[in-house]
């Protein structure tokens, strides 16, 4: 097998994972958590890719395109809230959106 | 025959039934008709199972089935009625006394609020009494003694705006309850033991159950006996029962209620018989009643509980008579008692209803002059309670107290005692006759101008005026006793309780000239008051106050009992039950205000929390492994 080993992906994949998880965590803006989302799902996808070919196995590229449609979708949703938000004034920000306080 | 006694049985109940259902659309003085009505269909039928009873010539009694009522196993038990001389000597009396009372009612209780519910409920009381004679087993017997109970209940409490009447009621209720559980453990294990409770499983068995078990049966059914019958020491009940309408307590005494003690001595003779030192014990305590309640007849200032004492003095009687073996004494005494016991509630009921309800004897001197007619009744009725000849209690007094004399030597303790209660009966009955009816130095008490009652009030007394003057004279031991042979199929009487003539001679004028004594001490005291009344402060004192048993129960049941729910509601109840239920309350509002913060609403804080959570399973795991 070409290329570097599986072991150099799961890095990257991983890295992918933190930047989008930190985003997730620490930004307020909701386009930009919605971004941070992606890039976790893309971190993910690459590790199955990975593992995929490591195993010499497609399950994996199937399971990553199935990851990709939700993805899609999940995002039109995600987008459409953030449009929903503006169009009611209110300010694009995930923290004062805390109805759900106890 | 059957039929008769099933007429007699449900007549009541359906003249309760209609009333109670018809309410409102029956008009108020309808109520009592109906009530009369029902009462004496139940004497018609009453009259009719007697005749039929006589005709068929089958003394041995009939049970008449109508079904399984309850069953459990081989354990089975029928809706019947039992037709006997014994109980249909009962359903006469009961049906025929008790319908002359609820006659008499139709004038005493006009005008009060609540006719029709008073009138239900005399029906029920006769229903349930004829219930308790007619039931063809054991466990009828004990729902018939129930319901006379409760029916008792009611009626005591009648007045039920009237604190003291409710308080009474109460009282007969509670002590009437404690006889029937003691009755029903005595089923029980007539039950375990028999496995049955009809009258003839459980005679035929009960000389061959082992001595404690017959013994423990009898006591239980002896304990039934002297509730009901309010004798010693379950007898406060009876004179406080005087707080319900003069008409209730003539019923309570005269045709239901006390006397079903003496019947179920009589009834239940079989089992009496194999444990005799329990029935002895009856007799006892029938001779220990007689003499306390005489006593403290002598001290009451109330009419009717003056009577009502007389009626626990007599029912002792009867105790003693049933108890010593002489079953058909003992029933006849009942029959002659419920005559005169009867008449003179509803002439006393005469008197207070002239008064417009006042009934402290020491405002009535001089009624003889205004209730001339319910004088001469009252005297009648004393006469019979004295048991002077030719009136009824003189033949079926003085046979029960030669009875106990014939049976060794507690028989003359208790024959003794049973004269000297003759001594007492004379004594109390006429101070009240000469203080109620005496000549008066003062002006005669201010009576309402009804005169004497309407005539649905004169019609019964008159009856049961006769009825006490001729009542006893159907048996004169020993020159003839039909009575005793009528219910010899059903209560034969013992041997030892069969006295010799000479006996009889000796019971008889001993106890004329005792009640005679009696009469002329109270002539000197009260009637000529020729002599002051003897001040025995102590003696006196202890009369008034009943022997102190209302005292003796108020400390040993009701102030412990009083006692342990005070001190368990304040330590258990308010201090740990009513402070536990905030403190818990308490306890989770805290919990709740403390979690409340990891609420925060931002989902920042929540994605993070979940992603620690995955990461620390995560290490977990990997550890494990």
């Amino acid at each position: 097998m070409l290329g570097p080993g599986v072991a150099w992906y799961l890095g990257v994949s991983a890295f992918l994972f933190s930047i989008g998880a930190l985003g997730v965590l620490l930004r307020r803006n909701p386009l930009i958590v919605l971004l941070s989302l992606e890039i976790m799902l893309n971190g993910a996808n690459l590790a199955l890719i990975a593992f995929s070919r490591h195993a010499g196995n497609g399950a994996g590229q199937i399971f990553a395109l199935a990851v990709m449609a939700v993805a899609a979708s999940e995002v039109c949703v995600g987008l459409g809230l953030v449009v929903a938000i503006h169009r009611r004034r209110l300010e694009l920000d995930v923290d004062r959106l805390s109805e759900l306080r106890g | 025959m059957t039929a008769g006694a099933w007429l007699c049985l449900f007549a009541p109940l359906a003249g309760t039934l209609v009333i109670t259902l018809g309410g409102a659309r029956i008009p108020r003085d309808g109520a009592g008709w109906i009530s009369t009505t029902s009462v004496f269909v139940a004497f018609a039928g009453a009259a009719w199972s007697f005749f039929g009873l006589r005709a068929h010539g089958s003394e041995n009694g009939v049970v008449s089935t109508a079904w399984t009522w309850l069953q459990g196993g081989n354990f089975k038990v029928g809706l019947s009625v039992f037709v006997d001389p014994l109980s249909t000597m009962m359903m006469l009396i009961v049906s025929g006394v008790g319908g002359l009372i609820v006659l008499y009612s139709i004038g005493y209780m006009d005008g009060d609020d609540e006719e029709r519910r008073y009138f239900a409920y005399m029906s029920l009381f006769v229903f349930s009494m004829l219930l308790l004679v007619e039931g063809g087993n054991l466990l009828l017997l004990l729902a018939g003694w129930g319901m006379v109970g409760l029916s008792s209940y009611l009626l005591i409490g009648f007045w039920h705006e009237r604190e003291s009447a409710v308080a009474a009621a109460k009282k007969a209720f509670v002590m009437n309850a404690f006889g029937d559980a003691t009755m029903a453990l005595a089923l029980f294990i007539l039950i375990v033991h028999t496995g049955s409770l009809s009258f003839a499983s459980a005679f035929s068995n009960a000389p061959l159950l082992s001595s404690t078990t017959v013994n423990f049966v009898a006591l239980g059914l002896l304990g039934g006996a002297v509730a009901k019958s309010a004798q010693f020491p379950l007898h406060t009940w009876l004179p406080d029962a005087m707080e319900g309408p003069t008409p209730v307590s003539a019923l309570i005494h005269a045709a239901t209620m006390v006397t079903a003690g003496v019947y179920l001595i009589a009834r239940t003779h079989a089992i009496f018989e194999a444990a005799r030192t329990i029935e002895l014990i009856a007799a006892g305590t029938g001779a220990l009643t007689l003499l306390m309640a005489g006593l403290i007849a002598l001290v009451q200032t109330d009419i009717k509980r003056v009577i009502a004492y007389s009626t626990m003095s007599q029912i002792g009687y009867m105790f003693l008579g049933a108890g010593v073996g002489a079953y058909a004494n003992g029933m006849f005494h009942l029959m002659t008692h419920a005559f005169f016991k009867a008449l003179l509630f509803m002439a006393a009921g005469i008197v207070i209803h002239a008064l417009s309800g006042e009934q402290d004897i020491r405002k009535m001197r001089g009624m003889a002059q205004a209730l001339p007619w319910t004088r001469w009744a009252f005297l009648a009725g004393s006469l019979a309670l004295v048991g002077l000849p030719p009136f009824s209690g003189f033949f079926s007094k003085d046979s029960i107290i030669a009875a106990a004399l014939h049976d060794h030597w507690y028989g003359v303790i208790l024959a003794v005692a049973a004269l000297a209660g003759a001594f007492l009966t004379g004594l109390y009955t006429f101070r009240l006759y000469f203080i109620v009816f005496g000549r008066s130095d003062g002006p005669a008490p201010h009576t309402h101008g009804h005169g004497e009652g309407p005539r649905t009030m004169l019609l019964p007394v008159g009856i049961l005026s006769v009825l006490a003057v001729i009542g006893g004279w159907i048996q004169f031991s020993p020159f003839w006793h039909p009575l005793t042979n009528w219910l010899e199929p059903a209560a034969r009487t013992l041997g030892v309780a069969e006295p010799t003539n000479a006996q009889e001679a000796i019971a008889s004028i001993a106890a004329v000239v005792l009640g005679l004594a009696g009469i002329g001490v109270a002539w000197a005291l009260y009637g000529a008051r020729r002599r002051s009344v003897p001040r025995l402060q102590l003696l006196q004192r202890a009369l008034e106050h009943k022997f102190y048993f209302d005292e003796l129960y108020d400390a040993l049941f009701y102030k412990p009992a009083a006692a342990i729910a005070n001190l368990s509601r304040r330590d258990v109840e308010e201090g740990f039950v009513l402070a536990a239920g905030p403190d818990i309350g308490e306890t989770a509002f805290d919990a709740g205000r403390g979690v409340r913060r990891l609420q925060t609403g931002l989902l920042r804080t929540y994605v993070f929390f979940l992603g620690t959570g995955m990461a620390v399973l995560a290490i977990v795991f990997l550890l494990a492994k």
